[in-house]
């Protein structure tokens, strides 16, 4: 029953493929009609199917690796790693919360073609990765086995808790998982992901043993440039929507005065909004933060009592039109913050 | 109480005033046509509208998505009044389906464009705290406009001005408050009086006023949530006037 399914979505591909060539082969072989001779078109023929079957043995090749991100930026890494050697799905968007997605047929089927899944892990999947990967039986993208890369295993985690207590809402365990806001995270998670690929793919292991070396290169360099870029907002006050941005405030310097949205999605109280308009009046803050995909009402609010900038920063590859890939993502946040100091 | 808390509680006390003026005249409507949830089925196809604002990427122009949201409302008004004119009997399993089909249809059309899908978050999951200044003006005038048309029209127009008016009314107000309050507004206050001969409306007001006040500052001294304490205590409010005044 599993393997049926397994191949059927297969095979109505390979028809379609089929039906798609041999509707381009008929155009070219009536094209030629006219003005070939025989023999010539017969050869014509033969060397169309000889390059077409060549062709079709060189596709596995060059896509060597399918893999399924969890999040934009992985699939961004991922692609600076692999470059042609990676077919790249991505589970959410930008403007997605990615603690939280609908499951959809398309992506038990993506899990299940994948050889690779690369994720964030640290619990920010744990709502509905666990049931997608159970879904889709493929057994080599399981945690624990190759097929499985969990970035957050590689980086410092910031805001372990000491004392786990569910009642204070949304802490995870293993420290806050988005990780993706600091960019030197991405040198050790590089790193670990390229010797993955180097690991599932061994055919290609100079080629990804060759981007990894240029990608960390060119990130320390554009590491440095941020770095210089962003020396203005050291010691900056700021305040936060929602806790979410410890890696950032870590790496720029930034001084999270104090958060609006205690939990994430969940209105405060009046008497925590006093507190928070208290705090500001005895440390003014210079602007509020927000993610691309969180709502902007709490921002604006605030705002415009503290007379402060709202900033809405794109937080992952995505989440604004200048946040291409990763050096966008970051080119942008760091222009973002810097406008919002004026 | 501080000037501070003060200064947070006014602008939500405001929406919350606004919101009953229209909603109380239109929820003992409500109640007396047997059509309790004609308002969750408008509030989910005036959010099909963000939705659809949102395909069409007209996100960042908040006064057409506003438009869309209304004209979807309207439509959904039209449909309201054609079923109460045509299945009068089983007009509550039509609003019910109505709503449940509006919802899923967002969500459908959401999982194509997750643009959309926070769009209709917004315009469902108003949160009374962060209004601001230009929400609560826009609402104002509409709410003017609206109990002027009601007045004019003393109160008993056809199944389809009162359903358009109620449409506009819910689609201003559930982005100011969120659905909640909107049905607890609606509902609690024309509920709590319904067996009150005289001074009918009085009350009404009076239980509205003192549950989003009661609920305000619950929300201050007790650190809860703002909506949800409101709806609790005009709730009880409401069901200790109802057992106070009770006939006989």
């Amino acid at each position: 029953m599993n393997l049926k399914s397994k191949s059927s979505p297969q095979r109505h591909r390979d028809t379609e493929k089929s039906e798609k060539q041999s509707k381009a082969f008929r155009a070219f072989f009536q094209e030629s009609q006219g003005w070939l001779p025989l023999y010539l078109r017969v050869s014509v023929v033969k060397i169309f199917c000889l390059s077409l079957s060549l062709l079709l043995l060189t596709i596995p090749a060059h896509a060597a690796l399918n893999v399924f991100a969890c999040e934009p930026e992985w699939a961004a890494l991922t692609q600076e790693l692999a470059g042609d050697k990676a077919t790249l799905y991505t589970a959410t968007g930008a403007l997605q919360d990615p603690h939280r997605i609908e499951a959809r047929p398309s992506l038990i089927a993506r899990a299940r073609r994948a050889n690779l899944v690369v994720c964030t892990g640290a619990e920010l999947e744990v709502a509905w990765l666990p049931v997608v990967l159970r879904e889709s039986g493929n057994n080599t993208v399981l945690p624990g086995s190759d097929g499985y890369f969990e970035a957050a295993q590689f980086v410092t985690m910031l805001e372990v808790p000491t004392r786990l207590d569910r009642g204070e809402g949304d802490v995870h365990a293993l420290g806050n998982p988005h990780i993706q806001t600091d960019p030197r995270n991405f040198l050790p998670v590089a790193e670990a992901l390229g010797k993955r690929l180097a690991q599932l793919d061994p055919g290609h292991a100079a080629h990804y043993r060759q981007r990894l070396a240029a990608f960390k290169q060119q990130w320390r360099a554009a590491i440095a440039k941020w770095e210089a870029q962003a020396a203005p907002l050291k010691g900056v006050a700021v305040v936060l929507q929602h806790k979410g941005l410890p890696y950032l405030s870590h790496w720029l310097g930034l001084n999270e005065v104090v958060a609006l949205e205690p939990k994430p999605g969940m209105e405060p109280s009046a008497a925590h909004l006093a507190q928070v308009l208290n705090t500001l009046q005895k440390q003014p803050a210079r602007m509020v933060l927000r993610a691309a995909y969180q709502n902007e009402r709490p921002s604006e609010w605030i705002a415009q009592r503290a007379h402060i900038a709202a900033v809405v920063l794109p937080y992952t590859v995505g989440g604004s039109d200048k946040a291409k890939d990763l050096y966008g993502l970051f080119d942008d946040t760091i222009a973002r913050l810097l406008a919002g100091l004026q | 109480m501080n000037t501070l808390e003060f200064d947070i509680l006014l602008p939500a006390f405001l929406a919350g005033l606004l919101v009953l003026a229209t909603h109380i005249p239109f929820g003992m409507r409500v109640l007396q046509r047997g059509v309790i949830f004609a308002d969750l089925a408008v509030a989910q196809i005036a959010g099909l509208g963000g939705v659809i604002a949102g395909l069409l990427d007209l996100a960042d122009q908040p006064l057409l998505v506003q438009l869309i949201a209304a004209a979807s409302a309207l439509c959904g008004a039209a449909l309201l009044a054609w079923i109460e004119r045509n299945a009068a009997e089983v007009k509550e399993a039509y609003i019910g389906l109505t709503f449940v089909l509006a919802a899923s249809l967002g969500i459908l059309l959401m999982s194509r464009d997750v643009h959309a899908g926070e769009h209709l978050k917004d315009l469902l999951v108003g949160q009374i705290l962060w209004v601001n200044n230009t929400q609560l003006i826009g609402t104002a005038v509409l709410s003017a406009v609206l109990l002027i048309v009601w007045r004019s029209l003393h109160g008993s127009p056809s199944h389809l001005v009162f359903y358009a008016l109620f449409a506009l009314a819910i689609t201003a107000s559930v982005q100011l408050v969120g659905i909640y309050l909107v049905f607890a507004s609606l509902i609690v206050p024309a509920l709590a009086t319904y067996q009150l001969q005289q001074c009918r409306m009085t009350f009404a007001f009076g239980i509205g006023i003192a549950g989003y006040v009661l609920g305000l500052l619950l929300s201050v001294w007790l650190d809860l949530p703002a909506g949800v304490a409101i709806v609790w205590a005009m709730a009880v409010v409401g069901l200790s006037t109802a057992i106070l005044k009770r006939p006989g």
